[in-house]
Protein backbone atom coordinates (compact mmCIF):
# COMPACT_ATOMS: atom_id res chain seq x y z
CA UNK A 1 0.00 0.00 0.00
CA UNK A 2 1.39 3.36 -1.40
CA UNK A 3 1.10 7.01 -0.83
CA UNK A 4 -2.28 6.76 -2.22
CA UNK A 5 -3.31 3.81 -1.01
CA UNK A 6 -4.25 5.40 2.47
CA UNK A 7 -6.97 7.07 0.85
CA UNK A 8 -8.30 4.11 -0.91
CA UNK A 9 -11.24 3.01 2.24
CA UNK A 10 -13.04 7.17 1.52
CA UNK A 11 -14.11 5.94 -1.75
CA UNK A 12 -15.44 2.53 -2.20
CA UNK A 13 -17.58 2.20 -5.33
CA UNK A 14 -20.03 -0.35 -5.53
CA UNK A 15 -21.65 -2.63 -8.18
CA UNK A 16 -25.01 -4.36 -7.03
CA UNK A 17 -25.62 -7.55 -9.04
CA UNK A 18 -28.75 -9.64 -8.98
CA UNK A 19 -28.32 -12.77 -9.36
CA UNK A 20 -32.14 -14.33 -9.57
CA UNK A 21 -33.08 -12.86 -5.77
CA UNK A 22 -36.83 -11.60 -4.92
CA UNK A 23 -35.54 -7.82 -4.97
CA UNK A 24 -36.14 -7.50 -0.90
CA UNK A 25 -32.18 -7.27 -1.11
CA UNK A 26 -31.77 -4.49 -3.95
CA UNK A 27 -34.71 -2.16 -1.75
CA UNK A 28 -32.45 -2.22 1.02
CA UNK A 29 -29.74 -1.55 -0.75
CA UNK A 30 -31.20 1.31 -2.52
CA UNK A 31 -32.81 2.57 0.98
CA UNK A 32 -28.88 3.05 2.27
CA UNK A 33 -28.66 5.10 -0.62
CA UNK A 34 -31.39 6.76 -0.02
CA UNK A 35 -31.76 10.52 1.98
CA UNK A 36 -32.51 8.20 5.40
CA UNK A 37 -29.20 6.18 5.11
CA UNK A 38 -27.45 7.91 2.76
CA UNK A 39 -23.90 6.14 2.46
CA UNK A 40 -22.55 8.32 -0.05
CA UNK A 41 -21.60 10.46 3.07
CA UNK A 42 -18.52 7.34 3.19
CA UNK A 43 -18.32 8.49 -0.60
CA UNK A 44 -19.83 5.17 -1.69
CA UNK A 45 -21.32 5.69 -5.25
CA UNK A 46 -23.71 3.23 -6.53
CA UNK A 47 -21.45 2.36 -9.81
CA UNK A 48 -23.10 0.55 -12.73
CA UNK A 49 -19.87 -0.27 -14.59
CA UNK A 50 -17.41 -3.27 -13.07
CA UNK A 51 -14.32 -1.64 -14.44
CA UNK A 52 -14.54 0.90 -12.26
CA UNK A 53 -16.05 -0.76 -9.23
CA UNK A 54 -14.35 -2.00 -6.02
CA UNK A 55 -17.22 -3.91 -3.84
CA UNK A 56 -18.87 -6.58 -5.67
CA UNK A 57 -22.30 -6.94 -3.72
CA UNK A 58 -24.44 -10.04 -4.71
CA UNK A 59 -27.87 -10.67 -3.43
CA UNK A 60 -29.86 -13.56 -4.39
CA UNK A 61 -29.09 -17.27 -5.08
CA UNK A 62 -26.88 -17.93 -8.47
CA UNK A 63 -28.92 -19.34 -11.08
CA UNK A 64 -27.34 -21.37 -13.65
CA UNK A 65 -28.05 -18.53 -16.46
CA UNK A 66 -26.50 -15.81 -14.09
CA UNK A 67 -23.29 -17.80 -13.23
CA UNK A 68 -21.11 -17.15 -16.05
CA UNK A 69 -22.10 -13.59 -15.99
CA UNK A 70 -21.19 -13.29 -12.50
CA UNK A 71 -17.82 -14.49 -12.93
CA UNK A 72 -17.39 -12.44 -15.66
CA UNK A 73 -18.05 -8.92 -13.47
CA UNK A 74 -15.95 -10.46 -11.15
CA UNK A 75 -13.16 -11.04 -13.80
CA UNK A 76 -13.31 -7.60 -15.11
CA UNK A 77 -12.70 -5.51 -11.83
CA UNK A 78 -9.67 -4.53 -11.15
CA UNK A 79 -7.88 -5.61 -8.15
CA UNK A 80 -7.93 -4.43 -5.57
CA UNK A 81 -11.76 -5.90 -4.72
CA UNK A 82 -13.71 -7.25 -2.40
CA UNK A 83 -16.90 -9.45 -2.64
CA UNK A 84 -19.97 -8.96 -0.10
CA UNK A 85 -22.77 -11.32 -0.48
CA UNK A 86 -25.84 -10.06 0.79
CA UNK A 87 -28.88 -12.01 2.30
CA UNK A 88 -29.86 -15.72 2.65
CA UNK A 89 -30.35 -16.48 -0.86
CA UNK A 90 -26.29 -15.26 -1.24
CA UNK A 91 -24.93 -17.57 1.56
CA UNK A 92 -26.64 -20.83 0.56
CA UNK A 93 -29.66 -20.74 -1.56
CA UNK A 94 -32.13 -19.41 1.39
CA UNK A 95 -35.56 -20.22 0.58
CA UNK A 96 -34.37 -21.32 -3.10
CA UNK A 97 -31.93 -23.93 -1.71
CA UNK A 98 -31.55 -27.34 -3.65
CA UNK A 99 -33.92 -25.85 -6.51
CA UNK A 100 -33.22 -27.42 -9.80
CA UNK A 101 -32.01 -23.79 -11.36
CA UNK A 102 -29.73 -22.57 -8.63
CA UNK A 103 -26.05 -23.34 -7.74
CA UNK A 104 -27.13 -22.57 -4.07
CA UNK A 105 -24.87 -19.60 -2.93
CA UNK A 106 -22.23 -17.17 -3.76
CA UNK A 107 -19.28 -19.13 -2.76
CA UNK A 108 -19.64 -21.98 -5.20
CA UNK A 109 -18.42 -19.62 -7.99
CA UNK A 110 -16.26 -16.86 -6.72
CA UNK A 111 -14.85 -16.05 -3.11
CA UNK A 112 -16.47 -14.32 -0.67
CA UNK A 113 -15.29 -11.67 1.86
CA UNK A 114 -17.60 -10.84 3.50
CA UNK A 115 -21.39 -12.72 4.39
CA UNK A 116 -24.77 -10.42 5.06
CA UNK A 117 -26.98 -12.04 7.29
CA UNK A 118 -30.75 -11.93 7.33
CA UNK A 119 -33.76 -11.71 4.88
CA UNK A 120 -34.10 -9.42 4.25
CA UNK A 121 -30.56 -7.90 5.78
CA UNK A 122 -31.22 -4.39 7.75
CA UNK A 123 -29.45 -1.68 6.10
CA UNK A 124 -27.88 -1.36 9.38
CA UNK A 125 -26.70 -4.35 8.84
CA UNK A 126 -25.65 -3.80 4.97
CA UNK A 127 -23.44 -0.77 6.50
CA UNK A 128 -21.95 -2.31 8.96
CA UNK A 129 -20.82 -5.18 6.17
CA UNK A 130 -19.46 -2.43 3.68
CA UNK A 131 -17.73 -1.09 6.99
CA UNK A 132 -15.78 -4.30 7.37
CA UNK A 133 -15.22 -4.74 3.52
CA UNK A 134 -13.76 -1.58 3.36
CA UNK A 135 -11.07 -3.07 6.14
CA UNK A 136 -10.87 -6.28 4.49
CA UNK A 137 -9.81 -4.06 0.98
CA UNK A 138 -7.63 -1.72 2.95
CA UNK A 139 -5.43 -4.76 3.44
CA UNK A 140 -5.63 -6.25 0.26
CA UNK A 141 -3.05 -5.86 -2.46
CA UNK A 142 -2.65 -4.43 -6.00
CA UNK A 143 -1.91 -8.35 -7.37
CA UNK A 144 -4.00 -10.28 -8.88
CA UNK A 145 -6.44 -12.60 -7.33
CA UNK A 146 -7.10 -16.24 -8.86
CA UNK A 147 -10.48 -17.15 -7.70
CA UNK A 148 -11.73 -21.01 -7.29
CA UNK A 149 -10.21 -23.13 -9.98
CA UNK A 150 -9.29 -20.72 -12.38
CA UNK A 151 -7.94 -23.07 -14.87
CA UNK A 152 -11.11 -24.94 -15.56
CA UNK A 153 -13.17 -21.52 -15.69
CA UNK A 154 -10.79 -19.82 -18.04
CA UNK A 155 -11.20 -22.59 -20.59
CA UNK A 156 -14.81 -22.72 -19.67
CA UNK A 157 -15.26 -19.05 -21.05
CA UNK A 158 -12.96 -19.36 -23.75
CA UNK A 159 -11.12 -16.88 -22.41
CA UNK A 160 -7.27 -16.82 -23.19
CA UNK A 161 -4.87 -17.26 -20.05
CA UNK A 162 -2.69 -14.24 -20.49
CA UNK A 163 -0.09 -14.83 -18.36
CA UNK B 1 1.78 35.81 -14.06
CA UNK B 2 -1.20 35.27 -11.82
CA UNK B 3 -3.09 33.54 -14.69
CA UNK B 4 -0.39 31.10 -15.01
CA UNK B 5 -0.44 29.98 -11.85
CA UNK B 6 -4.18 29.70 -11.64
CA UNK B 7 -3.82 27.18 -15.04
CA UNK B 8 -1.72 25.10 -13.08
CA UNK B 9 -3.65 24.69 -10.46
CA UNK B 10 -6.77 24.37 -12.55
CA UNK B 11 -7.19 20.27 -11.48
CA UNK B 12 -7.04 21.05 -7.49
CA UNK B 13 -9.65 23.81 -8.13
CA UNK B 14 -11.80 22.41 -10.56
CA UNK B 15 -11.55 19.34 -7.86
CA UNK B 16 -13.21 21.63 -5.33
CA UNK B 17 -15.44 22.77 -7.35
CA UNK B 18 -16.48 19.23 -8.14
CA UNK B 19 -16.94 18.49 -4.63
CA UNK B 20 -18.76 21.52 -4.12
CA UNK B 21 -20.82 20.40 -6.91
CA UNK B 22 -21.63 16.96 -5.62
CA UNK B 23 -22.40 18.66 -2.20
CA UNK B 24 -24.92 21.05 -3.81
CA UNK B 25 -26.39 17.94 -5.41
CA UNK B 26 -26.81 15.76 -2.18
CA UNK B 27 -28.39 19.09 -0.66
CA UNK B 28 -31.26 19.56 -2.43
CA UNK B 29 -32.11 15.71 -2.60
CA UNK B 30 -31.84 16.15 1.21
CA UNK B 31 -29.07 14.29 1.87
CA UNK B 32 -25.84 14.50 3.58
CA UNK B 33 -23.41 14.43 0.75
CA UNK B 34 -19.80 13.19 0.11
CA UNK B 35 -16.95 15.73 1.76
CA UNK B 36 -15.96 18.36 0.03
CA UNK B 37 -12.76 16.58 -0.43
CA UNK B 38 -14.31 13.72 -1.67
CA UNK B 39 -13.07 13.94 -5.52
CA UNK B 40 -9.63 14.17 -3.97
CA UNK B 41 -10.29 10.62 -2.00
CA UNK B 42 -11.37 9.39 -5.40
CA UNK B 43 -8.29 10.03 -6.88
CA UNK B 44 -5.88 8.62 -4.86
CA UNK B 45 -8.14 5.51 -5.13
CA UNK B 46 -8.08 5.69 -8.38
CA UNK B 47 -4.57 5.76 -8.90
CA UNK B 48 -3.97 2.73 -6.40
CA UNK B 49 -6.04 0.33 -8.31
CA UNK B 50 -4.23 -2.27 -11.00
CA UNK B 51 -4.52 -0.81 -14.19
CA UNK B 52 -6.46 -2.75 -16.77
CA UNK B 53 -5.69 -1.54 -20.61
CA UNK B 54 -8.40 -2.78 -23.14
CA UNK B 55 -4.86 -1.34 -25.93
CA UNK B 56 -2.75 1.57 -25.84
CA UNK B 57 -4.15 3.48 -28.15
CA UNK B 58 -7.12 3.23 -25.95
CA UNK B 59 -5.62 4.08 -22.59
CA UNK B 60 -3.30 7.03 -24.39
CA UNK B 61 -6.54 8.77 -25.74
CA UNK B 62 -8.01 8.85 -22.19
CA UNK B 63 -4.55 10.61 -20.94
CA UNK B 64 -4.58 12.81 -24.30
CA UNK B 65 -8.23 13.90 -23.26
CA UNK B 66 -7.13 15.10 -19.62
CA UNK B 67 -3.63 17.02 -21.50
CA UNK B 68 -5.73 18.32 -24.20
CA UNK B 69 -8.00 19.28 -22.33
CA UNK B 70 -5.59 21.48 -19.73
CA UNK B 71 -3.85 22.55 -22.62
CA UNK B 72 -6.87 24.43 -23.95
CA UNK B 73 -6.68 26.39 -20.46
CA UNK B 74 -3.06 26.96 -20.75
CA UNK B 75 -3.84 28.81 -24.50
CA UNK B 76 -6.54 30.51 -22.69
CA UNK B 77 -4.69 31.88 -19.89
CA UNK B 78 -1.08 32.11 -21.91
CA UNK B 79 -3.22 35.40 -23.56
CA UNK B 80 -3.76 33.36 -27.40
CA UNK B 81 -6.88 33.92 -28.87
CA UNK B 82 -10.02 32.22 -27.20
CA UNK B 83 -11.29 30.68 -30.44
CA UNK B 84 -8.02 28.56 -30.63
CA UNK B 85 -8.88 27.84 -26.87
CA UNK B 86 -12.02 26.51 -28.34
CA UNK B 87 -10.06 24.45 -31.10
CA UNK B 88 -8.22 22.83 -28.52
CA UNK B 89 -11.20 21.66 -26.57
CA UNK B 90 -12.52 20.25 -29.93
CA UNK B 91 -9.24 18.00 -29.61
CA UNK B 92 -9.82 17.40 -26.18
CA UNK B 93 -13.16 15.70 -26.84
CA UNK B 94 -12.35 14.17 -30.00
CA UNK B 95 -9.56 12.09 -28.69
CA UNK B 96 -12.24 10.90 -26.00
CA UNK B 97 -14.43 9.86 -28.98
CA UNK B 98 -11.52 8.16 -30.99
CA UNK B 99 -10.11 6.60 -27.79
CA UNK B 100 -13.83 5.29 -27.15
CA UNK B 101 -14.58 4.00 -30.76
CA UNK B 102 -11.17 2.10 -31.11
CA UNK B 103 -12.62 -0.60 -28.89
CA UNK B 104 -15.20 -3.25 -29.70
CA UNK B 105 -17.74 -2.64 -27.07
CA UNK B 106 -21.08 -1.52 -28.44
CA UNK B 107 -21.93 0.54 -25.34
CA UNK B 108 -18.34 2.62 -25.96
CA UNK B 109 -19.29 3.20 -29.59
CA UNK B 110 -22.51 4.47 -29.05
CA UNK B 111 -21.00 6.42 -26.49
CA UNK B 112 -18.43 7.87 -28.75
CA UNK B 113 -20.98 8.75 -31.49
CA UNK B 114 -23.24 10.19 -28.82
CA UNK B 115 -20.49 12.27 -27.96
CA UNK B 116 -20.26 13.83 -31.42
CA UNK B 117 -23.89 14.87 -31.45
CA UNK B 118 -22.95 16.86 -28.35
CA UNK B 119 -19.68 18.33 -29.84
CA UNK B 120 -21.95 19.44 -32.85
CA UNK B 121 -24.73 20.90 -30.87
CA UNK B 122 -22.47 23.47 -28.58
CA UNK B 123 -19.28 23.82 -30.78
CA UNK B 124 -20.84 25.92 -33.20
CA UNK B 125 -22.52 27.99 -30.53
CA UNK B 126 -19.02 28.03 -28.76
CA UNK B 127 -17.65 30.03 -32.11
CA UNK B 128 -20.77 32.59 -31.97
CA UNK B 129 -20.04 33.41 -28.56
CA UNK B 130 -16.38 34.07 -29.26
CA UNK B 131 -17.30 36.81 -32.14
CA UNK B 132 -19.93 38.17 -29.74
CA UNK B 133 -17.07 38.97 -27.48
CA UNK B 134 -15.35 40.14 -30.02
CA UNK B 135 -17.49 42.48 -31.68
CA UNK B 136 -18.03 43.82 -27.80
CA UNK B 137 -14.14 44.22 -26.58
CA UNK B 138 -12.67 44.69 -30.15
CA UNK B 139 -10.49 41.42 -29.04
CA UNK B 140 -9.81 37.89 -29.18
CA UNK B 141 -7.80 37.85 -26.01
CA UNK B 142 -9.50 37.14 -22.60
CA UNK B 143 -7.23 40.33 -21.30
CA UNK B 144 -9.01 42.68 -23.15
CA UNK B 145 -12.35 41.42 -22.81
CA UNK B 146 -11.81 41.23 -18.92
CA UNK B 147 -10.80 44.77 -19.22
CA UNK B 148 -13.82 46.45 -21.37
CA UNK B 149 -17.22 47.24 -20.10
CA UNK B 150 -19.42 44.05 -18.85
CA UNK B 151 -20.59 42.26 -22.12
CA UNK B 152 -23.35 41.17 -20.36
CA UNK B 153 -25.17 43.95 -21.08
CA UNK B 154 -24.91 43.97 -24.61
CA UNK B 155 -25.49 40.16 -25.08
CA UNK B 156 -28.12 38.87 -22.81
CA UNK B 157 -29.43 36.36 -25.58
CA UNK B 158 -25.88 34.84 -25.64
CA UNK B 159 -25.74 34.80 -21.60
CA UNK B 160 -29.13 32.65 -22.03
CA UNK B 161 -27.91 30.48 -24.65
CA UNK B 162 -25.05 29.95 -23.28
CA UNK B 163 -26.57 29.00 -19.73
CA UNK B 164 -28.58 26.30 -21.71
CA UNK B 165 -25.55 24.96 -23.59
CA UNK B 166 -23.21 24.37 -20.12
CA UNK B 167 -25.38 21.44 -19.61
CA UNK B 168 -24.51 19.83 -22.78
CA UNK B 169 -21.37 20.88 -22.11
CA UNK B 170 -20.52 19.32 -18.64
CA UNK B 171 -23.09 16.29 -19.45
CA UNK B 172 -25.73 17.45 -16.95
CA UNK B 173 -29.54 16.29 -16.66
CA UNK B 174 -31.51 17.24 -19.75
CA UNK B 175 -28.78 16.88 -22.65
CA UNK B 176 -26.60 13.79 -20.61
CA UNK B 177 -26.60 11.91 -23.90
CA UNK B 178 -23.19 10.73 -23.88
CA UNK B 179 -22.83 9.12 -20.37
CA UNK B 180 -26.50 7.87 -19.68
CA UNK B 181 -25.67 6.25 -16.48
CA UNK B 182 -28.38 3.84 -16.45
CA UNK B 183 -28.55 2.93 -20.27
CA UNK B 184 -24.82 2.95 -21.27
CA UNK B 185 -22.98 3.40 -17.99
CA UNK B 186 -21.12 6.28 -18.50
CA UNK B 187 -20.61 6.08 -22.73
CA UNK B 188 -17.55 6.85 -24.02
CA UNK B 189 -15.67 6.24 -20.11
CA UNK B 190 -17.38 2.69 -19.92
CA UNK B 191 -14.23 0.49 -20.71
CA UNK B 192 -11.48 2.95 -18.97
CA UNK B 193 -10.76 1.52 -15.52
CA UNK B 194 -8.03 2.28 -12.94
CA UNK B 195 -5.28 5.44 -13.11
CA UNK B 196 -6.95 5.36 -17.28
CA UNK B 197 -10.50 6.49 -16.16
CA UNK B 198 -8.19 8.77 -13.27
CA UNK B 199 -7.34 10.55 -16.27
CA UNK B 200 -10.51 11.18 -17.71
CA UNK B 201 -12.30 12.02 -14.30
CA UNK B 202 -9.89 14.63 -13.45
CA UNK B 203 -10.28 15.82 -17.35
CA UNK B 204 -14.02 16.32 -16.49
CA UNK B 205 -12.55 18.83 -13.44
CA UNK B 206 -10.74 20.67 -15.67
CA UNK B 207 -13.89 21.26 -18.36
CA UNK B 208 -15.71 22.76 -15.28
CA UNK B 209 -13.30 25.02 -15.13
CA UNK B 210 -13.07 25.88 -18.66
CA UNK B 211 -16.79 27.00 -19.16
CA UNK B 212 -17.45 28.61 -15.75
CA UNK B 213 -14.31 30.84 -16.79
CA UNK B 214 -16.34 31.92 -20.32
CA UNK B 215 -18.71 32.70 -17.86
CA UNK B 216 -16.84 34.72 -15.39
CA UNK B 217 -16.32 36.53 -18.91
CA UNK B 218 -19.41 37.55 -19.41
CA UNK B 219 -18.58 40.14 -16.48
CA UNK B 220 -16.20 42.37 -18.13
CA UNK B 221 -14.02 44.59 -16.41
CA UNK B 222 -16.73 44.00 -13.49
CA UNK B 223 -15.21 41.03 -11.11
CA UNK B 224 -18.47 41.48 -8.72
CA UNK B 225 -20.59 40.76 -11.42
CA UNK B 226 -19.01 37.95 -13.17
CA UNK B 227 -18.57 36.09 -9.74
CA UNK B 228 -22.23 36.50 -9.34
CA UNK B 229 -22.62 35.13 -12.72
CA UNK B 230 -20.38 32.54 -12.19
CA UNK B 231 -22.22 31.11 -8.85
CA UNK B 232 -25.80 31.54 -10.74
CA UNK B 233 -24.46 29.76 -13.64
CA UNK B 234 -23.47 26.88 -11.15
CA UNK B 235 -27.00 26.68 -9.17
CA UNK B 236 -29.19 27.28 -12.18
CA UNK B 237 -27.38 23.98 -13.63
CA UNK B 238 -27.49 21.88 -10.44
CA UNK B 239 -31.26 22.97 -10.44
CA UNK B 240 -31.74 21.98 -13.82
CA UNK B 241 -29.39 18.81 -13.22
CA UNK B 242 -31.61 17.51 -10.72
CA UNK B 243 -34.96 18.29 -11.84
CA UNK B 244 -35.37 17.39 -15.03
CA UNK B 245 -35.21 13.78 -17.24
CA UNK B 246 -32.89 12.98 -20.32
CA UNK B 247 -34.33 13.66 -23.61
CA UNK B 248 -33.33 12.33 -26.93
CA UNK B 249 -30.55 13.01 -28.51
CA UNK B 250 -32.69 14.58 -31.82
CA UNK B 251 -34.28 16.96 -29.72
CA UNK B 252 -31.03 17.73 -28.10
CA UNK B 253 -29.59 19.05 -31.69
CA UNK B 254 -32.89 20.58 -32.70
CA UNK B 255 -32.98 22.55 -30.07
CA UNK B 256 -29.57 23.67 -29.97
CA UNK B 257 -29.56 24.27 -33.59
CA UNK B 258 -33.53 25.61 -33.80
CA UNK B 259 -33.65 27.65 -30.89
CA UNK B 260 -30.48 28.33 -29.09
CA UNK B 261 -27.86 29.23 -32.30
CA UNK B 262 -30.08 31.26 -33.70
CA UNK B 263 -30.94 33.28 -30.53
CA UNK B 264 -27.34 33.87 -30.25
CA UNK B 265 -27.08 34.84 -33.87
CA UNK B 266 -30.17 37.27 -33.33
CA UNK B 267 -28.21 39.13 -30.54
CA UNK B 268 -25.21 39.32 -32.72
CA UNK B 269 -26.85 41.09 -35.54
CA UNK B 270 -28.59 42.99 -33.72
CA UNK B 271 -25.88 44.26 -32.05
CA UNK B 272 -23.86 44.84 -35.04
CA UNK B 273 -26.50 46.81 -36.60
CA UNK B 274 -26.88 49.02 -33.61
CA UNK B 275 -23.63 49.68 -33.91
S1 LIG C 1 -32.30 -13.01 0.98
FE1 LIG C 1 -34.51 -12.82 1.21
S2 LIG C 1 -34.93 -10.70 0.65
FE2 LIG C 1 -32.89 -11.16 -0.12
S3 LIG C 1 -33.18 -11.82 -2.22
FE3 LIG C 1 -33.21 -13.67 -0.95
S4 LIG C 1 -35.35 -14.07 -0.47
FE4 LIG C 1 -35.19 -11.91 -1.22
Amino acid sequence: MGLFGKYRKKSPWILHYNTGGCNGCDIEILAALAPKYDIERFGALNKGNPKQADILLVTGPVTKNCKDVLRRLYLEMPEPKVVVAMGACAHGGGIFRNFYHVENGVDNIIPVDVWIPGCAPRVEALIDGIAEAIEIWQTKSKEKEYMRNHGEIYEKLGVNNDD
Amino acid sequence: MIWLIFAILAPVIGGFVFGIERKVKARIQGRMGPPLMQPFYDFAKLMDKRPMMIHSLHALMGIMYFVAEWFALFVLFLGNDLLIAVFFHVLAVLALVIGASSVRSSYSALGALRELMHMISYEPFMVLMVVAFYLVSGSFNFKDILNSQAPIYQLPLVFLSFLLIIPMMLQKSPFDIAEAHQEIIGGPEIEYSGPFYEAIYTGKWIEYIYVFFFVFLFGGSNYILGSILVIFAFLFVNILDNSTARLDFRKMVKFSWVVLIPLAALNIILLALWR
